[in-house]
Order: C-alpha cells, then sequence, then structure tokens
C-alpha cells in the first residue's frame, strides 16, 4: 500500500514544473571522529584499519537520504583509478546498480579483487593500456573492500546505496543534500564500517532542514 | 719356667691369629669396597651413556623439527601476508580460505606420504587447518584437498585461544598419532592475531639405530609405542602415568621391567610450555647386554676378591710369622728383663732398710754416749778447779779434758751425720758472710796453741756471701782449715782463697805438707791415713764437710795433692742480691 502510494506521490510530482519545485534541502553537520593527525588540506584521504574497522583518514562521512526510491533506468558509470599504488578515490558511494570501472594508472599489474559478502569478485591481473577498463557492477546494498592481491596495501571502499540521495562530508562533517523529494525519510550518515549515524527527517518542497548528526 | 713359655708360646700364637684375622678384614673390606664402587661406577656409566643416546637422538630430532618449524614460521607469514587470505578472514569470506591457502600449501600436501624412513626428514603434511578467532576449528569446505580427519581427532586441534607463538602438540586418532604444530596468523594491516594455521605431520621418531631401543610418545595418558603390545603396554603405560603424574621435571629416566625384561626407560615433555596437552617422548633402553656386563664384572671382582683374599691369606701368614719372631723375642727379653729388675729392687729394699737401720743405730748410739761425754768433761773440769793436786796430776786432767772434749765434738760430728742420713736434717738459709767466717776462724787457728809455724796467705775480697746455715758453713770451713793445720809441715804455708761469679762462690784452701795418695778416699766415713802421720784424726771431719756441702747445693773435693801442696775446694752457692761485688 505505501509502496504505491509513494509511487503515486512521484507521479503527481513528476507533472509538476520542475522550474517552480527544487525540492527538499537537507544540510547541517556530522560530528565526525577526531583525526589521529592534523587536518590536511589536500583532497588526498586513505583507508585505515583499526581494530578491524574500516574507515577513512581523516575521517569523512557519507550522509544518504534511506528510502525507497525508483531504480533509474541507467545510472552513470563511476570509476576507481589506482594511481600510485593507492585507490582513488578511497571511498566511493554509488547507488545500487552502478557499473565501476577500476582503471590502472600505475606502471604496474594490479588484480582487484573483493571478498565482501556484499559483492565478490576478483578482476584478475591486468595492465595500465588492457581494453575494456574492467569494471563490475554493483547489485546490492552494503560496503564493499577493495583489494589488491599483488599490493596487500592497497585498500579501497564502495559503499553501495539504496538512493540516490548521497553526499559526503567535508572534512570538518559539513554536508548539504539537496532536490530531495518531500516526505518522512531516514537520514543516516556512515562513518566507518560499524557506524552509521541515523535520525528521522520530514522533508517539505522547497523548504531547507538543518539536521545536525552528533 | 715351662709353663711360662708355654703362655708366651699361646699369646703368641694369639697375637698372629689377631693379625692375620686384622689384614684378612681390611683385604675383604677392600675388596667389597671395590666391588661397590665398580658396581656403582658401572651402573652410573651405563645410565650416563643411555642418557647422551637419549639426548644426542632427541637433539637431531629437535633439529629437524626446527628445520620444519622454520619452513613453517616462512610459510605462515607468506600466508599471512597474502591479501586473499587477510580478505577471507577480515571479510568473513571463511569460504574462501582454504582455496585461497590451497596454492600456497600445495607443497606440502602434494603427493603421497613419502615412505616412512624419509617422512621423518620430510615437510610432508597429512593436514591442515584453520582456526578462527576463538580458537575453534574452521571447517574446511573440502577436506580432501587439507586432508580428511575425523571429527574426534579434527576436534583435537581447537585451542582454548589463539596462540600468539608457534605450539606443538601430539593427537591421536585411531591407534596413531600426529605431530601438530600450530602458528599464528597476524594481520600484516593492524598486527592483530587473527587466524592460526594448523599442520599435521607424521610424528618424528627416534633413529633406532641400535638394537632393540624402543621409542615412543606418551600423551594424554596413551601410550604410543609400536613395538608393544597387549598387557606389556597397558602395563607399562601406567607406570608412565603414575611416575609423569608425580614427576615436575620435564624429563627424567627411571627403570622398569617389561614382559620381564629390565628396561631404563626416559621420558622427555616433548612440548613444554604448549596450549596443547602435555606430550613426552618415550625411550626404552633394554639393560639386558648392560646386566651381562655387569655379572662379568661381578665375577671379575668376585675373582680379583678371592685372589686378593688368598694373596692376603699367604701375605698375612707371612708377616704374622716374620713380625710374631721379634715379638717373641721381646716377649723372652721382658721375662728376663723383670726378673732382673725384681733382684734389684729386693737387693734395693734391704741395702734401704740396712742404711735405716745404721743410721738409727748411729743416731741412737750418738745420744747414749753424748751424755756421759757430758758428765765425764764437767766432772773433770771440776777436779781441774780443785787445788791441792800436784802439777803433773794438773796437766793429765788437762790432757784427759781435751781429749774428753775432742770425743765430744767427734760425737756430736756423728750425731750430725747420722741425722743428715736420717734426712732429719733441715737448713734455714740465710746469707753468710764468708769472708768474715774466714778470717775469724784463721784468727782462732792462729791462737790454738799446739800450732805449727806455717805462713798463712789470704786471697779473697771482703763480703763474700754465700747462702747457707752459719753453723754448718762454719763447720766446713773449721774442718778444712784445722786439716790444712794439722797435715802441714814445719815452715809451711796455708793459702785460702775465694771467688765468687755471681752464682756460685768457690772457696780454695790449699796447705803445704805429705799430699794423699790418689788411691785413697779421704771423703770415706772413718777414713785413716795409709801414711803414718803425726797428726790425728777421727776420720769424719772430711765425710761430715762434704755431705754439708752438698746438702747445701755445693760441692767440696780434693782438687791438687803433688809436689808438696793439697789442695781442696769447695763451691757455695752465692747468697742472691747480696755479693753486689763478686
Amino acid at each position: 500500500m505505501r509502496r504505491l502510494g509513494l509511487l503515486s506521490l512521484n507521479a503527481i510530482f513528476s507533472f509538476i514544473p520542475a522550474s517552480l519545485l527544487t525540492g527538499a534541502t537537507v544540510e547541517g553537520r556530522v560530528e565526525l571522529p577526531k583525526s589521529r593527525s592534523a587536518p590536511v588540506q589536500a583532497k588526498r584521504y586513505e583507508i585505515v584499519t583499526k581494530a578491524g574497522v574500516l574507515s577513512t583518514q581523516p575521517p569523512l562521512a557519507v550522509v544518504y537520504l534511506d528510502g525507497n526510491f525508483p531504480r533509474p533506468a541507467s545510472l552513470p558509470m563511476k570509476e576507481v583509478r589506482q594511481k600510485d599504488l593507492t585507490f582513488i578515490p578511497a571511498l566511493l558511494p554509488i547507488e545500487v546498480g552502478t557499473r565501476v570501472q577500476f582503471p590502472n594508472l600505475d606502471d604496474t599489474y594490479h588484480n582487484i579483487f573483493s571478498y565482501s559478502p556484499t559483492k565478490r569478485f576478483d578482476l584478475g591481473r591486468y595492465r595500465p593500456e588492457e581494453r575494456p577498463i574492467p569494471s563490475v557492477v554493483f547489485d546490492t546494498a552494503g560496503l564493499v573492500t577493495l583489494r589488491c592481491d599483488i599490493h596487500e596495501h592497497m585498500r579501497g571502499l564502495i559503499l553501495v546505496l539504496n538512493t540516490p540521495y548521497f553526499v559526503m562530508t567535508d572534512t570538518t562533517g559539513r554536508f548539504r543534500l539537496d532536490k530531495l523529494p518531500p516526505g518522512h525519510y531516514t537520514l543516516k550518515a556512515w562513518i566507518d564500517s560499524r557506524t552509521t549515524r541515523q535520525k528521522p527527517v520530514e522533508l517539505k518542497d522547497g523548504q531547507t532542514l538543518h539536521v545536525d548528526l552528533p | 719356667m715351662s709353663a711360662a713359655g708355654a703362655t708366651r708360646n699361646k699369646g703368641v700364637a694369639s697375637f698372629r691369629t689377631r693379625l692375620f684375622t686384622a689384614i684378612m678384614v681390611i683385604v675383604a673390606t677392600l675388596t667389597a669396597l671395590g666391588f661397590y664402587l665398580a658396581q656403582r661406577r658401572v651402573t652410573a656409566d651405563a645410565e650416563q651413556n643411555l642418557r647422551q643416546t637419549f639426548q644426542t637422538e632427541l637433539s637431531s630430532m629437535h633439529k629437524v623439527e626446527e628445520l620444519r618449524y622454520a619452513a613453517l614460521a616462512d610459510r605462515c607469514n607468506a600466508l599471512a601476508a597474502k591479501p586473499r587470505i587477510h580478505a577471507a578472514i577480515e571479510d568473513d569470506a571463511i569460504d574462501l580460505l582454504y582455496p585461497s591457502a590451497k596454492d600456497e600449501l600445495r607443497d606440502l600436501m602434494e603427493g603421497d606420504e613419502p615412505p616412512p624412513e624419509q617422512a621423518a626428514r620430510s615437510l610432508h603434511a597429512r593436514f591442515y587447518r584453520f582456526l578462527n578467532n576463538t580458537g575453534a576449528v574452521i571447517k574446511p569446505p573440502n577436506a580432501s584437498d587439507v586432508g580428511e580427519l575425523d571429527a574426534a581427532t579434527e576436534a583435537q586441534l581447537s585451542l582454548p585461544k589463539l596462540p600468539d607463538m608457534q605450539q606443538i602438540g601430539y593427537i591421536q586418532s585411531a591407534g596413531d598419532i600426529h605431530e601438530v604444530i600450530t602458528v599464528p596468523i597476524f594481520s600484516t594491516d593492524t598486527g592483530d592475531l587473527v587466524s592460526a594455521l594448523v599442520i599435521g605431520f607424521k610424528p618424528l621418531e627416534l633413529e633406532n639405530r641400535r638394537t632393540g631401543i624402543q621409542s615412543g610418545i606418551w600423551v594424554g595418558g596413551h601410550l604410543h609405542l609400536p613395538a608393544l603390545a597387549g598387557s606389556a603396554k597397558t602395563s607399562l603405560n601406567e607406570q608412565i602415568t603414575t611416575a609423569l603424574a608425580n614427576s615436575d621435571s620435564e624429563q627424567n629416566y627411571f627403570r622398569v621391567e617389561v614382559a620381564g625384561a629390565p628396561q631404563l626407560l626416559f621420558h622427555k615433555r616433548l612440548n613444554p610450555g604448549s596450549l596443547f596437552p602435555p606430550a613426552y617422548e618415550i625411550c626404552l633402553y633394554p639393560l639386558a647386554s648392560w646386566t651381562a656386563q655387569l655379572h662379568r664384572l661381578r665375577w671379575q671382582i668376585g675373582g680379583a676378591g678371592v685372589l686378593l683374599l688368598l694373596g692376603g691369606f699367604v701375605a698375612s701368614h707371612f708377616v704374622a710369622l716374620n713380625m710374631s719372631a721379634p715379638v717373641k723375642k721381646l716377649a723372652l727379653d721382658s721375662e728376663e728383663n723383670r726378673a732382673e729388675r725384681e733382684r734389684a729392687e729386693a737387693a734395693l729394699a734391704s741395702t734401704a732398710e740396712e742404711l735405716e737401720r745404721s743410721s738409727r743405730y748411729s743416731a741412737d748410739a750418738s745420744h747414749q754416749l753424748k751424755s756421759p761425754m757430758t758428765v765425764l768433761r764437767i766432772g773433770l773440769e771440776s777436779l781441774l778447779e780443785r787445788e791441792g793436786f800436784k802439777p803433773e796430776i794438773y796437766e793429765e786432767l788437762s790432757t784427759l779434758l781435751h781429749q774428753t772434749r775432742r770425743l765430744t765434738g767427734v760425737i756430736e760430728d756423728l750425731l750430725l751425720l747420722s741425722r743428715m742420713d736420717a734426712g732429719h736434717v733441715q737448713i734455714a738459709s740465710t746469707p753468710v758472710n764468708l769472708s768474715r767466717l774466714v778470717d775469724e776462724w784463721l784468727d782462732d787457728l792462729g791462737a790454738l796453741p799446739d800450732s805449727p809455724d806455717v805462713k798463712i796467705e789470704k786471697e779473697f775480697p771482703p763480703g763474700l756471701f754465700v747462702a747457707g746455715e752459719k753453723r754448718y758453713m762454719s763447720l766446713i770451713v773449721q774442718n778444712l782449715l784445722e786439716n790444712a793445720r794439722k797435715y802441714n809441715r814445719l815452715g809451711g804455708r796455708i793459702r785460702v782463697s775465694a771467688l765468687g761469679n755471681g752464682k756460685d762462690v768457690v772457696l780454695k784452701i790449699g796447705n803445704t805438707g805429705p799430699t794423699i795418695p790418689p788411691s785413697e778416699n779421704i771423703f770415706e766415713r772413718f777414713h785413716h791415713s795409709s801414711t803414718p802421720s803425726a797428726a790425728s784424726g777421727h776420720g769424719i771431719g772430711l765425710n761430715l764437710a762434704r755431705e754439708l756441702a752438698r746438702l747445701h747445693g755445693g760441692e767440696l773435693r780434693l782438687v791438687y795433692s803433688e809436689d808438696d801442696w793439697t789442695e781442696f775446694e769447695v763451691r757455695f752457692s752465692a747468697a742472691n742480691g747480696v755479693n753486689a761485688v763478686a
């Protein structure tokens, strides 16, 4: 019933001209764990493991609106590059069904694989010039740990989400999600492989909601 | 004498027996001691040898094990570094763990088990398993790839927790024993202990180069010793279990009887400090050859002891004979000596008795004589005082009185001598001025009515003191001076000299006149000169003087009597501290 209702709501929204209704906006701040090192200005960050918990360093969070959203027909291809024996980006949030390709930008072999229950795959060894660029479709929501069989220290994360509405915070934890559909949802913040914070939100068209996730 | 001889012979015989017994006892003791020491030595040597063999074989086994550990440690480190292993453990892809490890451990598992003589030296594993983070075995998806084990055996691989260092264990499975090595796997990422690899091998067996040595493993109350079976194994297992329960040390040895044969059993903990149940290497060394050696030695020592005893018998016989000869002689001599001594003692006793009797007689006689002499003297004196006798009578009376006085003097001398002989004379020693004493007596000498015309020479310092009783000193000096005057010739001389040397004072009195022949013993009591002389003496003066000098610790002797010169010398003890000038 609810699913039907939502669908009908969506159908109504789709008739409203976009120029008139820009959707709801959520902005706020996620309280990030204390960084072990001084804040870095550079965009680069990496995946670290501490007591079996994977997180980014410096700490970042992925804020997303949880709910049942219609699956789009096609999704743009995403990319996790291997450059200087690291994954770039180290943490990639994607919507379920997204194809991610793994271009090798190093002068050496890589062998990207994952034993994560969310998605198991093994791309085998490949060189930079290998075409087509190896890619994987992530069809289940969850966290995927990327590893390289040749370079044991390499770690990457792909956060597969059931929603198209997600954004990464900056290093201070600030985020802004816009063009959100109005309604009752749960706003979630993924902080590390074991920590996700959440808050129920009620979104109204044209409104900007301020939500802090401490 | 024949009875004494028999006793003596018996005594010598018993001495010989005792000597012989003593030698035999010493020989027997030495033999027994030698036997005991040799046996102890053999036992200690045998045990030492067997212990060394055991240690050597164990250490060679340990070398192989170390090789295994080193190889396995490399393997495990490589495994732990493998991203796929990490991914399988950390990303909950346990089903992918064994397949991921398969390539890495392929060489351990590949091929059939090698023949037993090579198995001990090879790295060939029978099985392997991984432990999860609680120490439990992770079930393999396909047991045939990792070595099949029944559930009970596999359960023994689990540990109460993940070990942080290599563990060695021995587990039993259907009559066989596996040696397992558990190696921890640390995450290369976090350094955390994430898993452990358990690899099972065929246990190393000690090389039984020496025949009859049996080795096995004891673990968890079970003995794995293929060479033994049935009740012998059961009873041995019980003994080992009891011994191990009572022993704290990791290795030890004791004697056991296996099927009636004595054996030396060594045991050593194979996995000290392991999380696995304690397992012991058991080694049985047959003592048969050692016992035979001991038997042989026992015979040898016994034979040597018998020979020694025989030798001792002969030697002691000779020694006893040789030694008893002088003893026999000694016994004879001592018998003669005793008889002689008895005779001498009897003679001495009778002499002493006689002497005492004579001296007592002398004393009694003197006393008996003294009283009438006093009466006689007083009577003569009172007659001389009367008037009216003819002058010839007075002269006669005077002569009689003189003779009476002489007789009184003789009696007094005799009395003194006899008292001295009886030991009744005590000396009250005081310093006596000898110089003055001599001077006084020389004065008296000159005043005597019948003194011949002699010249007197004095050579002594004044104030020479001697230690003694004055009246006896006086007697000595008087005697000598009177003799010097009495036996002088007309126109002769008397020389008196004295000299002190600090300790003694020597008084010399010499006179001219007829000499004394050397054969005459002038110091003898009642001696009378053989040469006729005008001088008269009663023959006890010199004897008395000498006795008195000796009583004072001094001496009187004749030092010279030749060529018209006779000289006597008296030595006195100097009075201490008085003769300042000697």
